[in-house]
């Protein structure tokens, strides 16, 4: 289990994030979810131990983590770059060296990753020479080679096309099953909301929301209704349980007031218009970001 | 310590592989000759075609040995060097024979001419005149030759006996013999000192340059692309540090080793240059403490730029001062004990390359080599631990390269 404490890490003149709290379990995916310049990186450079917060601590399995835990963390940074001029074997090998793990060893983890990712092919072949994708397969290898138990994943999407998308999509998934603690920062809502148990949305080096991501979308969801009907539906206009409303030309969407509960608000429409269908609509995680970057 | 020589290794033998590193492997003992050997081959290579010299001599004692004398200089090929033509005219005032020789030479009709006269005080006055002065041999051969005749006249006046003359005339050449501290001699003239210097001087300047150069550019590639990022989560800034200058050390020794090899293949004798060190391990140990001070300086700079081209200023202007002994060669050889040369011994970056000319011409007391070495010692440790704490947060900034003020911060900061 992964901790993360109240973390504060300021700059002579700014501060970065501020009061960051949350916790990760082994076998989930935890989505670290804000715009540019929230405090994702440096929130990601604490944990990683290459940079000290300024207060708060980061505890794994209970001990502060510091340097000795550098052989248990992976990470792919959202901007990639290996060195161009070296051979691709070699500088998996080098990369998993500097996480304690044997050429030898190293060797035999990279075959067997190279095939899992389909680049075998890659590798003898200079960093240079291969395509944008099969530079990104290389560093997400050089980022798991070693096992490691919290592995975190800045924008591991991009530059993939939608085939290797997923294969990608699938071997997170796996890493997950097996017992990682993972961290997932990315813009890509949909691929977050597809793979991510809990998210932690930050703003501004602030939380803005965290939790498991049902109740995200519950807590912020409930009150959006689409109804589909048959009718005349200007009455809903006058309707003071409703705070927003959008009618098109078969169906209307509509946002309650908080207090209102959808099933007492499906009763009395009911008799004043022929329903066809009534459901309750989870807002996107996009909308949620959408909106609670905007207030 | 192991992840500190995992990326000396890297560092080892990325860079052996490289293009560059042959290329300097290669090219650098290249230059370095040509820098020191080539000026001294062409000044000495001569005017390969005969030449007509004009002699006005208006003492008339001379013209007939001056011209037996110049007619013995022979071209490679035995054609003679001098075609004298005699200018002097009897009845003729100075100044129209010397008006029309200056035709001559603007003509193009001689090379130039020797002017002979006596002035007031009973003393001759000895000129040559030529559109161009630039080759000195030639100034020197009459010279000499001038010089020799007019002592062979004055004594045969005197009535010495001529072969006493010619005996004397010959110069008896001075050799040098140098004795070390163990009484030991060698025959190393000032010449081969002051190469054997100026060559090592420029080794230590060529490979602090070019591994510096390697260093920074191989860090700014690390921060553009974030590998730097990797590197960090994965090991101690400190082992960092220590494995890149670990491994750049390895590179210039084995360069080093290279062109010595290159050196005995290509000129077996020309390893004199050894010889002339009284003691070569010293000689070593200062070239590769300076060596280590001055990469230590490097990563700590370079982990502050973002650019090549910060880089590349940045590593120019610190590699000058590692040639700057050069300016204090010729007084540190001279006068090895002067005060001046003794400052620059204890200015840390400057202690390298005076102490290599100083251990080269003259006895050094054990005190001072313990001394220099201690502060050389003293500012690579206090230079890691500066450039360590740079590098740290360093390397993980971008952009503009901090002020000295926000150095200082730096510096400051607690880990």
């Amino acid at each position: 289990m992964l901790v993360v404490q109240n973390l504060r890490k300021e700059y002579t003149n700014t501060v970065a994030i501020d009061d960051i709290t949350f916790t990760l379990q082994p076998g989930k995916i935890f989505g670290l979810i804000g715009p540019n310049g929230a405090g994702k990186t440096t929130t990601i450079r604490i944990i990683l131990n290459i940079i000290k917060p300024t207060s708060g601590v980061v505890l794994f399995d209970g001990k502060p983590m510091d340097r000795s835990c550098q052989n248990i963390t992976g990470y792919l940074p959202e901007e990639r770059g290996l060195y161009k001029k070296s051979r691709t074997i070699d500088v998996i090998v080098y990369l998993a060296s500097l996480k304690n793990i044997s050429s030898h060893k190293a060797l035999q983890l990279a075959n067997d990753w190279l095939a899992k990712l389909d680049i075998l092919e890659a590798k003898n072949k200079k960093i240079e020479e291969l395509s944008k994708g099969n530079q990104q397969k290389i560093q997400f290898i050089t980022s798991v080679i070693h096992d490691p138990k919290i592995l975190i994943l800045d924008e591991p999407f991009t530059g993939f096309d939608p085939i290797n998308q997923q294969l990608i999509k699938e071997t997170i998934l796996s890493l997950a099953n097996a017992g990682k603690i993972i961290v997932l920062s990315t813009h890509q809502m949909d691929l977050a909301e597809k793979l991510c148990n809990d998210i932690f949305l930050i703003n501004n080096g602030k939380e803005v929301c965290s939790g498991k991501l049902s109740e995200i979308k519950r807590q912020y969801g409930t009150q959006s209704i689409k109804i589909e009907y048959q009718g005349d539906a200007t009455f809903l206009n006058q309707n003071k349980d409703i705070a927003h409303l959008d009618i098109y030309q078969n169906y209307a969407e509509v946002q309650l007031h908080d207090a209102v509960n959808p099933s007492l608000f499906l009763r009395s429409i009911v008799d004043k218009i022929e329903i066809k269908n009534f459901s309750v609509i989870e807002p996107t995680l996009n909308k949620i970001f959408i909106d609670a970057v905007k207030h | 310590m192991n992840k500190a020589l995992a990326i000396a290794k890297w560092e080892f033998m990325e860079k052996i592989k490289s293009k560059a590193i042959i290329i300097s492997f290669f090219l650098t003992p290249l230059i370095i000759l040509g820098f020191s050997i080539l000026p001294s081959v062409f000044a000495e290579k001569d005017e390969a075609t005969t030449q007509a010299i004009g002699i006005i001599d208006n003492t008339q004692n001379y013209f007939q040995s001056l011209n037996d004398k110049l007619s013995d200089y022979k071209l490679e090929d035995k054609q003679p060097r001098y075609v004298v033509v005699n200018l002097f005219r009897q009845n003729e005032p100075i100044d129209s024979l010397k008006a029309e020789a200056n035709r001559n030479v603007v003509k193009k009709k001689i090379e130039g001419y020797i002017l002979l006269s006596e002035n007031d005080k009973n003393g001759i006055v000895f000129e040559y005149r030529s559109l161009s002065l630039a080759n000195f041999n030639d100034y020197k051969r009459f010279e000499d030759s001038f010089n020799k005749i007019r002592r062979v006249q004055e004594f045969k006046k005197a009535n010495i006996d001529t072969a006493l003359v010619s005996h004397l005339l010959n110069n008896v050449e001075m050799n040098t013999v140098k004795i070390d501290e163990k009484g030991k001699e060698s025959s190393a003239d000032f010449m081969s000192q002051y190469f054997s210097s100026f060559i090592f001087i420029m080794i230590l300047f060529m490979v602090i340059m070019i591994s510096g150069q390697m260093l920074v550019r191989s860090l700014v590639e690390e921060k553009s692309n974030r590998l730097i990022e990797i590197i960090v989560s994965s090991c101690k800034p400190d082992a960092i540090l220590q494995g890149k200058i670990l491994g750049l050390s390895g590179l210039t020794l084995s360069q080093i080793v290279v062109w010595v090899l290159i050196g005995i293949a290509f000129a077996g004798q020309g390893m004199v240059m050894f010889a002339s060190f009284q003691n070569v391990f010293l000689l070593f140990v200062y070239f590769l403490l300076g060596f280590v001070l001055y990469t230590a300086i490097f990563v700590g700079v370079g982990s502050i730029v973002t650019t090549e081209q910060e880089a590349q200023q940045i590593t120019s202007y610190l590699s000058m001062i590692t040639i700057s002994p050069l300016v204090i060669m010729i007084p540190a050889m001279q006068n090895p004990d002067s005060l001046l040369i003794r400052v620059f011994s204890y200015i840390p970056l400057t202690t390298p390359g005076v102490m290599i000319l100083r251990l080269n011409s003259a006895p050094i007391s054990t005190l001072e080599i313990l001394a220099t070495l201690g502060i050389l010692l003293l500012s690579i440790y206090l230079v890691i631990k500066i450039s360590s704490k740079v590098f740290r947060i360093g390397i993980l900034s971008y952009g503009k390269m901090p002020d000295l003020k926000q150095l200082f911060v730096w510096l400051r900061e607690k880990e």
